[in-house]
């Protein structure tokens, strides 16, 4: 386990918008250990989602290497990175995204229809996600029937369901109440901890970083601080 | 690959949407189900009104139109008496010397209204074997037998006439002797007469053609040899089926017309069900992005909304299809020479499923494509 999760060199990513290019990250270097749980903070536009997205193989860097989960996704093309992720990332968002149409438990079985799994195995792994993020009594709810903290409880189900090694998260707790937020810390906490789960988490707020085992701050495409806070 | 209940259950997310999309694809299947069936139901009428075994003489100078022909009166028995082959029913030649003459009937009413006539002797139901008196009897002189579609043509309700009615034709009263039936065949919508009537009416010397029936079609060449060998008549030999084909072709400039009818109504509402998915598919860009991002491929997505707007255009495609069933089959619709009746059969509903499948297919993805097309990143955030 000595090759960390995440080696980031010399990458920057480039857009236009109109006709300005913007350079939101620039040379960035980074590595996070395996098992770590990384918080990523910065005030608006300084790049924190767009090296979440690039991290999470989402997107891809213009220039510059990234390896994760021992593979450089840097240049992979669209469709063995659409692979790749399936495979290593789990996605857990600011407004949860769950599929309204689906029940908590067809949300989080969602992943594993990739994986080739038979039926039985899957949702014996999508109860035990459930019961994992204390949800196992509300697993035929549709989505419109639980609350915020319960939804995003479902979203971080379905991210880890499939056991990927990469857990990203986008500002989770940014629309949850100060007590749902604290519970889903604990939950990312208890990944890390007790399942080994490596989590980069964008936030803004600096209680939710303090879940973290670090916590890095982005400005102007730059990782200006590194600072460690004791878990 | 997504389950099919997501398919099926995102149908449900507007229901107004659904109905739109329900509703135009069910518009285009009954066009295209009415259009097959009236061109089905018309060529059929046609070909099954031609025998094989008959043959039609007609004047030389008539371009093989029946309505120009002139045939002199005695080419009926010097016909009878010189073809070898033509059927005999008991010691009688199935030779029909027939008037046709298209006029005004006037109705019990007082109204009138436009009608085919067909002036004929009874050899003529020896000849045109699928016609069958089904109530009264075969006209007598002052008498006319009415086709049973023949309402139809005339643009009176089905009751209007009856047996013992009395109507004219050029101010001559005549009384409706009975009904007859041929089923599938344009004569069910003419007005049957006495040829000797009819000459006086349409103040004519000679008949418009002689139909001769032959124990085997192989024989026309006996007719048409007769034809050709008798220059004194100006006849010439056609067989029914012949005749009857070309009239085929003259009526498919008008079959076109409904196709293209069909087809201009049905690019609209194909427009209109296009508008309805982009903005169905517009709403969930997210939701695909976030697909993407749990590592659904854009192959998977893309068949997934198809699969959506495919069960959409099937259920239209069955609201079209018990339409048609319940409003068209079995309705008669008139053209220039008779009516035939509408069969929503295998043919029609094999051409409406197949448009509904096509409607669902090829209507989903260009919406399916433009709601897949934002990069992930911007999709996440939309």
């Amino acid at each position: 386990m000595n090759e960390p999760m995440i080696q980031c060199r010399g990458v920057s990513k480039t857009y236009f918008k109109g006709r300005t290019e913007v350079t939101p990250l620039e040379a960035l270097d980074l590595d996070v250990p395996r098992g770590e749980f990384l918080a990523l903070m910065g005030p608006s536009g300084s790049g924190k989602t767009t090296l979440l997205n690039l991290l999470s193989g989402i997107d891809s860097p213009t220039t510059g290497s990234l390896v994760v989960a021992g593979e450089e996704i840097a240049k992979l093309p669209r469709r063995q990175l659409t692979a790749w992720r399936a495979r290593n990332v789990g996605y857990i968002f600011q407004l949860y995204h769950l599929v309204p149409v689906l029940t908590a438990f067809e949300n989080v079985e969602l992943p594993l229809l990739l994986s080739g799994l038979s039926k039985k195995e899957r949702h014996e792994r999508v109860r035990t996600a459930l019961e994992l993020v204390d949800l196992g009594d509300r697993i035929h709810h549709a989505p419109t029937e639980l609350s915020g903290g319960q939804e995003q409880r479902v979203a971080i189900a379905r991210a880890i369901v499939a056991d990927p090694p990469l857990l990203v998260a986008d500002e989770p707790t940014g629309d949850l109440d100060r007590g749902a937020a604290t519970r889903i810390l604990e939950l990312l906490r208890s990944l890390t901890e007790d399942h080994g789960k490596t989590i980069v988490m964008v936030t803004h707020d600096a209680k939710a970083a303090a879940a973290a085992d670090r916590t890095l701050h982005l400005e102007k495409g730059q990782l200006l601080e590194d600072a460690c806070v004791p878990s | 690959m997504l389950p099919f209940s997501y398919a099926a259950r995102n149908l449900f997310r507007s229901k107004p949407r659904l109905l739109q999309t329900i509703g135009g694809s069910a518009l285009v299947v009954l066009l295209v189900m009415a259009a097959v069936a009236i061109n089905q139901g018309m060529k059929r009428v046609l070909s099954a009104s031609g025998s094989p075994h008959n043959v039609i003489l007609l004047g030389a100078g008539s371009e093989e139109s029946v309505q120009r022909s002139e045939v002199p009166e005695r080419a009926a028995g010097i016909a009878a008496a010189s073809i070898p082959g033509i059927s005999e029913n008991l010691g009688v030649r199935a030779v029909s010397g027939e008037i046709f003459y298209m006029s005004y009937l006037g109705l019990p009413d007082g109204g009138r209204a436009e009608a085919t006539f067909r002036g004929v002797s009874p050899a003529a139901l020896h000849v045109h074997s699928e016609v069958r008196v089904a109530r009264g009897e075969f006209p007598r002189p002052g008498q006319v037998m009415v086709g049973r579609l023949a309402w139809r043509t005339l643009g009176i309700d089905e009751d209007a006439l009856q047996v013992g009615s009395e109507v004219s034709i050029h101010g001559q009263s005549m009384v409706v002797s009975g009904f007859f039936a041929a089923p599938g065949t344009v004569y069910e919508s003419e007005i049957w007469t006495t040829v000797g009537d009819l000459r006086v009416l349409a103040q004519r010397e000679t008949l418009s053609c002689v139909v001769i029936r032959l124990d085997d079609p192989a024989d026309f060449s006996e007719a048409d040899l007769f034809a050709k060998q008798r220059l004194d008549l100006e006849l010439t030999a056609l067989r029914e089926t012949d005749y009857y084909g070309k009239l085929s072709s003259f009526f498919s400039p008008l079959r076109a017309m409904v196709w293209v009818t069909a087809g201009l109504i049905a690019a609209g509402a194909l427009f209109g069900g296009f508008n309805t998915l982009y903005a169905a598919f517009a709403s969930r860009v997210r939701e695909m992005g976030t697909l993407q991002a749990i590592g659904f491929g854009r192959g998977t997505l893309i068949w997934s909304l198809v699969q959506e707007s495919t069960l959409a255009c099937l259920g239209g495609a069955l609201v079209a299809s018990l339409l048609a069933v319940w409003f068209f089959d079995g309705a008669t619709v008139p053209f220039s020479i008779g009516a035939f009746a509408i069969e929503i059969g295998p043919g029609a509903a094999i051409a409406g499923i197949g448009t509904g499948l096509l409607l669902g297919l090829a209507g989903a993805l260009p919406p399916a494509v433009r709601c897949l097309k934002p990069p992930l990143p911007v999709a996440l955030r939309m």
